[in-house]
């Protein structure tokens, strides 16, 4: 394994989920495709996680097992839960995953009304998280009228507003441009430091992994496993255009790519 | 400078009056109908048509006038809307129901959706018989052959609107902890409600088709009754005047239905409205 074990590093805070001999097996007929197999890993309270890998790798199979959206075929994961009325997990989807038939401030509300939080205390954290999101102006917007960046803010902020203790980030910004890309990593930055939840990111862009984790995990081709574990040091708070700047960036980022691309298949 | 290609802004002058007319859609809408009445009336009054079949439209008008100020065609109107109300509700609501259940449940889908499936190509009023044996001749036979009617079209529409949902609204509901009535009712019922709202149009529309047939039996009152009467004792006026208010009755069901959806679905993006960019 390559990099540091960060599960040792004394900085970090105690083991809040850990994960073994995980499998996960999908049947469709005939056809049986091993989406996990053997999979290990140990994540700290407080780290902000980022896996990239190739397609097909596993690594949304996990983070749907950790939301609960699917179950595993083999192997456990064991989550420390802290005070018990918080959510465990929100995530943050792929594609827009906004209900279209709520406003923005509904939906942003989503999880609160669910658990029926009381009025007063729901309204003021959707209030809060809309100013936190730059979304102040448009809690009564409908989704429709808003851009695919703005939407995936609403996607954001009901996840941060649910208040969880792990946020799962599937992929949120792959399909914006790239100016709004930097823009909403930064913002996620910036919520993410108020809060400092324990977060799992997955990504494709090497940039994007760097920018925002503690950790980079490199998943190799199916079925899933961890390649390579690296630590990403750079000082908080970060401003992403001039972390890009940095040496040990590019650094970083060449060893990254190296890794994904001795693995094979690339894409 | 002859080549020159210049793409200004209309000239001062307005179109004439003929033409801003024309390009109203509205107005050719509203014009077109009357028109049709007028030559209607034109050839009635010269014999063109005969009268027995075709009465003019004026004769037709003042036959609605007295049949409304004598009370009779306001207590047939009242007893078939009545009749379709009631039927409506007893369609409907079990369709809108069941559809979602079964719409996210695949085994009450593999279940019950064969049965449905079958019985939903036999033409409703052919089924009228039956139910007038097993609930008799009353009112309750007619509002079970409406409801009938109704269901099939709200049911079809409803199941097609939950199993089309995204699924990743499903993902949400279960991440963020829904129980199963929540789900139902955060994402099912509004995802699935533009669907909703296209089941209840067709259905009220087949909802007076059935009801105007039902109103042949049993009954001395509706709508139905007034065109079945005025074939016995051959008074033409009286089944146009009966016919105009069945249609009318019908559109203005269907605007009534579009304004209630317009109410309930303000989410649905409208044509030509703008994103606010990030």
């Amino acid at each position: 394994m390559l990099g540091a074990s960060a599960s040792n590093d004394k900085r970090a805070g105690p083991v809040k989920i850990s994960i073994d001999g995980l499998s996960k097996t999908f049947a469709s007929g005939k056809l049986t495709v091993t989406a996990l197999d053997a999979f290990d890993l140990r994540i700290n309270e407080g780290e902000f996680i980022c896996i990239v890998g190739p397609s097909g790798c596993g690594k949304t199979t996990l983070l749907r097992i950790l939301a609960g959206l699917e179950t595993p075929t083999g192997g456990e994961v064991r989550i420390a839960r802290g005070d018990g009325n918080r959510p465990l997990s929100s995530m943050v989807f792929q594609e827009s995953s906004v209900f279209p038939w709520m406003r923005v401030r509904d939906n942003v509300g989503y999880g609160l009304d669910l658990r029926g939080i009381d009025r007063g205390m729901r309204d003021r954290t959707v209030a809060h998280f809309l100013e936190l999101a730059g979304l102040a102006r448009f809690g009564d917007a409908w989704p429709h009228q808003l851009s695919g960046g703005m939407k995936q803010r609403v996607s954001v902020a009901r996840a941060f507003a649910n208040d969880p203790e792990i946020l799962l980030m599937d992929e949120p910004f792959a399909a914006l441009d790239e100016q709004t890309k930097i823009i909403l990593q930064q913002e996620l930055l910036r919520l993410w430091s108020e809060t400092r939840k324990t977060v799992l990111f997955i990504t494709h862009s090497i940039d994007e992994a760097l920018v925002l984790s503690d950790r980079v995990l490199v998943m190799s081709g199916r079925p899933g496993r961890v390649r390579a574990d690296i630590r990403v040091d750079f000082a908080r708070p970060r401003f992403v255009h001039e972390l890009k700047a940095d040496a040990g960036f590019g650094r970083l980022w060449h060893e990254i790519w190296r890794l994904l691309d001795s693995s094979g298949k690339l894409v | 400078m002859s080549n020159e290609v210049r793409i200004s802004a209309q000239a001062a002058k307005g179109p004439s009056l003929f033409r801003r007319l024309t390009a109203s859609h509205g107005f050719m809408a509203v014009a077109s109908p009357i028109v049709l009445l007028l030559l209607w009336e034109v050839a009635a009054q010269a014999r063109l048509l005969d009268p027995r079949f075709f009465p003019a439209p004026s004769s037709v008008l003042g036959e609605l006038v007295t049949l409304t100020l004598s009370g009779e065609l306001p207590i047939n109107l009242g007893w078939t809307v009545q009749r379709v109300l009631i039927g409506f509700v007893c369609g409907a609501v079990p369709a809108i129901l069941l559809g979602l259940v079964m719409g996210l449940s695949p085994l009450l889908n593999a279940l019950l959706r064969p049965t449905i499936a079958a019985i939903y190509p036999i033409p409703k009023i052919a089924l009228f018989p039956l139910i007038m044996l097993i609930f008799g001749l009353g009112e309750t036979s007619k509002w079970v052959i409406v409801g009938i009617a109704v269901f099939f079209q709200v049911f079809f529409s409803t199941l097609a609107g939950v199993v089309n949902i995204e699924h990743i609204y499903l993902d949400v509901a279960t991440n963020f902890g829904a129980s199963r009535w929540q789900a139902y009712r955060t994402v099912a019922l509004p995802a699935a409600l533009p669907f909703i709202f296209t089941g209840c149009q067709l259905g009220l529309g087949m909802a007076l088709i059935v009801v105007v047939v039902a109103e042949q039996f049993g009954t001395k009152l509706g709508l139905g009754f007034m065109i079945w009467r005025s074939w016995q004792i051959f008074e033409v006026r009286d089944m146009f005047v009966a016919l105009i208010v069945v249609a009318l009755l019908g559109y203005g069901s269907q605007l009534a239905m579009l304004a209630l959806e317009r109410r309930l679905v303000q989410w649905k993006p409208k044509s030509g409205s703008q994103e606010v960019k990030t």
